[in-house]
This record gives C-alpha cells, structure tokens and sequence, in this order.
C-alpha cells in the first residue's frame, strides 16, 4: 500500500513543484499571468470545450480536435511516403548511393523554411500546411526504417534463401515482419515532429487550431490563454506519444 | 560420378586486410542416400563447407555438381538445418513448418500444406505443440521444429550443420534418434550431409565418416566407411560386436589422420586401450 501511495504521490509533488515557480515568477515578471489567472480566463474554453462562439474563439477540445485533424491528415501523408522509401533505401545499395546526400541535406530543414514554399506552390493555407507536416515529419520514419531493414540477422535472411522464398514472399514473411518494430519507432517519432509542425505551421497561417488560437491571443494581448494554449499542446502532444508507444509495445512483444 | 561431387572447392576470407584460406582443395564423393558425416575440430571451416555444398556461399575455387549439375544457390530439392534453429519468431511452429511446404510445393492446397506440416511435427514428437511460437519452445524443441521442417519438404538432398551441438547430451541423444528414424523411414531417399563434432553421433548415423584437417586450409581426409545396419542404436554401438570392432577401427583411421596432419606420416600404431581411444577423441 506504502509504494502505491508514493508512486502516486511523487508526480502530484513535481507538478506542485512547477505550479510554484510559474506563481512566484509571475509574480515577479509583470506580463506573464499567474496560474490562479490563467485559470479564472481559461475556465470557459476548458469547461465548455466544444463550444463554437466565433472563428477564432472555441472550446478547446474544438481547437483541439482541428490541429489533430490536420496533423492526421499530414502524418499519414508522410508515412504513405517514408515507409516504402525506407525499405527501398534500406534493401538497394544503389538506391541509397544516389540518394543518400540529398536526404541528409533535406533532413535538418525546419518547418518553418518549408512554409513559405508550401505557401507558393499549393496558395492556400491548408494543402501547404500538410505538405510542410508531411515533408518535416518523413525523416525518422525513413532513417529508422533503414535501421530497421539493415540490422535484420543475417539468421532470417538464411531461412528466406534456403526455403527459396520468393521476393515478395520474402519480403511479406521475413523482412516486413522483422523490421516492424523499428518502423513503429519510426512512426512514433514522426507523430512528435507532425504534432510540433503544426503547431508553428498554424501560428505562421492563422487557421483555427490550438497554434492559430495561440497566435491570436497574443496579439490581442489575452496572455493567459497563451499559457492556456501551451498546456494543451503539451498534454496533447504527450497523449499522442502515449498512444504509439502502446501500439509499439504490442507489437515488440509479437 | 556421384550423387554429389566435390572438386577442389578452396575459400578463402578476406578481413581487414587479412586473408584467411579457410577451404584448400576439398573433394568429397557421396553417392545417392548415403548419410555421410563429417568430423573436425573446431574452426576447421565445417561451416564453411556446408554453406558451399548447399549453395549459399560460391567457392573461390573447384566445382560442386549434384546429380550430374553445377550447384547454383540452393538446389530445389535440399534442405538445412542449422545450428542455431533459424526460426521465424512471429510464426508458430505450425506456420514455419507450413512455409517451408509451401515453398516447396506451392500448388499444393492450403490445407494440404498444413497436414504435411502437422503430421512431420508429430513424428518428431511435437503434435501438442504446434501452435507455439519459438519463444515459447526449448532449445530441443526448436530444434525439433527445425528437423520437421527439413523433412516436410521431402527432401532430395539435406544439409545438417552441427545441428545439435546447442543442446544438453540427453537432449542431443533423442534428437539423434529422431534423425535417425527420419532418414530410415520407408520411402525417404534423402543423401544427408552432416557436420559434427561428435564421433559418436557420427557412428550412430552415418555410412561414411570424412575427417576435416584442422584449419587454415582445411581438406578432407579418405571416407572412413561404417558398415552396419541402420538405424542404429547407442546400446547397439556400445555392446554389438561387430559394431565395436568397426568403432575402434574408426577411432584408429581418425587417429591416424590427426597424427598425420600435425607432424607428417608415421607408422600405424594399433590403440591399445579405451583411455587412448578418448584421447584421440579429445583431439577432435
């Protein structure tokens, strides 16, 4: 009962921890609202979180729910792309050879240099948004494919040779099912990336969104729902991260 | 010419900067269904060969033909066991046995395969069995799965290599019969080509013991011919006269062979006692 009690108590103290400091730095930092204001100007986007009152003014499972969508959309479009140029980067040595330098040169690119070009290619707002989610959250999905594909043990590789499986048989029986768990990694990883894309990519654009929202606040000078917006991006963000890893584990343990 | 034929096979493996000759002028001749084994010591490249023989490595030099032609990858009809089971761990025993059907006999049905499959885990003792996963198995039992797969596909030709050097001596003693059932039941025409250390699995086995000089550049030695009734049993090999006459004479010819490889020829000496015998046997 004693280690259960502790192990519940122990985030409670840490969290505690950092409601203090954000209480005694607000107190000293004149703009920056403390947890007790945020909270009384919060309130209303919290605990009506599916209201509509205008654009840009929403319950926040409602601003919520448009910059997942988005990030949905964004992320499935990235690893459509990534998972098989993966394998085929990871299987090909010539392949990897001609394309290697470039995706080293295109990997460390922010999102936020990717905007504006989305921005002039697609015009509108939404399609940039998803190519600039899509192109900056590919990588780990690839690189860890790659991974995955090269550390296969030479074992498997054998049994494919030796039962004299065919290619596709090949790759469906032993290289997919041996390099699944990386890829997940891969996934989970590129979920982060899309989920922080988004963010800055909706602050740049002004759609409605947990960035939009964020954006719009402050320049209206409402800092408290700045913080407000920075809370939900984490939670979110750690919500997300939670729910790869559990489909993750389930299938390290196949 | 015979079934399987080796000529001159030499490999060798480069490593930074190194070369090591691992393979200089092997030849070995095994007629059809002859189970032949070969013995040597550690690092003399056993694996090596086998890998050349069933067709997964090239050798740098010498030709292998099976059945008149040149071996390129794995010949249709043969199969491996390895040492380390090699088996697929998302799939049941069932399924990696099944693959390996299908593989061989793809318009065979599905369901087919699958009784195929079953009925060779049962002979080799594993019917209650078959849905676990290799996680869920012991070493024997893998290897168990492992034998079945080999000879679900109704081999021509089969490959072992060291295939029970992993496991526990009691464990290792069943496989052995499990083997040798295998290869006397009615209708299996297999040719068997087997690594190992272990002469008295040898004896127990096989038709032919080939004796593998210690490496680098390892070669085969004259076929030592055991000519006794198969299947064998340990008992048989232990008490049998005839079948512990031909032991010592094996013991002897290997003796023979190592003496030979580490300091030229020398005249035969019998072995004059079960202590030097194992002293020979140790050499291996």
């Amino acid at each position: 009962m004693g280690e259960r009690v502790v192990r519940f108590l122990l985030p409670v103290v840490g969290v505690v921890f950092l409601l203090v400091v954000w209480a005694v730095l607000s107190a000293n930092v004149q703009d920056l609202p403390s947890p007790m204001k945020t909270w009384q100007e919060s309130k209303i986007y919290i605990l009506s979180p599916f209201e509509k009152r205008g654009e840009m003014d929403q319950g926040i499972v409602r601003l919520a729910s448009y910059s997942l969508f988005r990030v949905a959309k964004g992320f499935l479009l990235g690893i459509v792309i990534a998972t098989p140029l993966g394998f085929i980067l990871g299987l090909s040595k010539t392949f990897n050879r001609m394309f290697d330098p470039v995706i080293q040169v295109l990997r460390p690119i922010s999102p936020l240099a990717w905007l504006p070009l989305g921005l002039i290619i697609f015009q509108k707002s939404e399609p940039a948004a998803l190519f600039t989610i899509a192109l900056c959250s590919m990588w780990p999905t690839v690189l860890n494919t790659i991974a995955g594909v090269r550390t296969i043990p030479q074992e498997y590789r054998n049994v494919a040779r030796v039962l004299r499986l065919s290619k596709f048989q090949t790759f469906t029986k032993v290289l997919l099912p041996a390099t699944l768990p990386h890829v997940f990694t891969g996934y989970r990883l590129s979920l982060g990336i899309a989920w922080l894309v988004i963010v800055a990519s909706e602050m740049l654009t002004g759609t409605p969104g947990v960035g939009g929202f964020l954006w719009q606040e402050y320049n209206s000078l409402i800092y408290a729902h700045i913080l407000l917006c920075i809370l939900t991006i984490g939670v979110v963000g750690f919500l997300l991260d939670r729910m790869m890893g559990f489909v993750e584990m389930r299938l390290r343990s196949i | 010419m015979a079934f399987v034929e080796v000529r001159n096979v030499s490999k060798s493996f480069a490593s930074a900067g190194k070369v090591r000759d691992v393979l200089s002028g092997v030849c070995l001749s095994v007629e059809e269904r002859e189970f032949v084994s070969i013995v040597g010591s550690t690092g003399s490249g056993k694996s090596t060969l086998i890998s050349i023989l069933a067709g997964l490595l090239r050798p740098d030099a010498g030709t292998v033909t099976v059945g008149g032609e040149n071996v390129q990858g794995i010949h249709p009809h043969a199969s491996v066991v390895f040492q380390n089971y090699s088996l697929l761990p998302w799939f049941s025993a069932l399924e990696n046995v099944r693959l390996a059907v299908q593989a061989a006999f793809p318009d065979w049905q599905r369901a087919r395969q699958v009784e195929q499959a079953q009925r060779y885990l049962e002979t080799v003792g594993l019917g209650g069995a078959v849905q676990k996963r290799p996680g869920q198995l012991s070493g024997g039992m893998r290897q168990r799965v492992a034998i079945a797969r080999a000879f679900a596909t109704n081999p021509r030709l089969l490959f072992l290599d060291e295939p029970f050097s992993a496991l526990d001596a009691l464990t290792r003693a069943t496989l052995q019969q499990v083997l040798a059932q295998l290869c006397t039941e009615a209708g299996n025409s297999a040719t068997v080509i087997m690594i190992t250390n272990n002469l008295d699995e040898a004896l127990l086995l096989s038709d032919q013991i080939v004796p593998m000089t210690r490496g680098p550049r390892s070669k085969l030695g004259t076929p030592i011919p055991v000519r006794l009734p198969r299947p064998r049993t340990d008992a048989q090999l232990l008490h049998d006269p005839t079948a512990v006459r031909t032991r010592a004479e094996v013991v002897e010819r290997l003796a023979e062979f190592v003496h030979e490889g580490q300091s030229g020829p020398r005249p035969t000496a019998k072995i004059r006692s079960v202590a030097e015998a194992k002293a020979v046997e140790e050499q291996l």
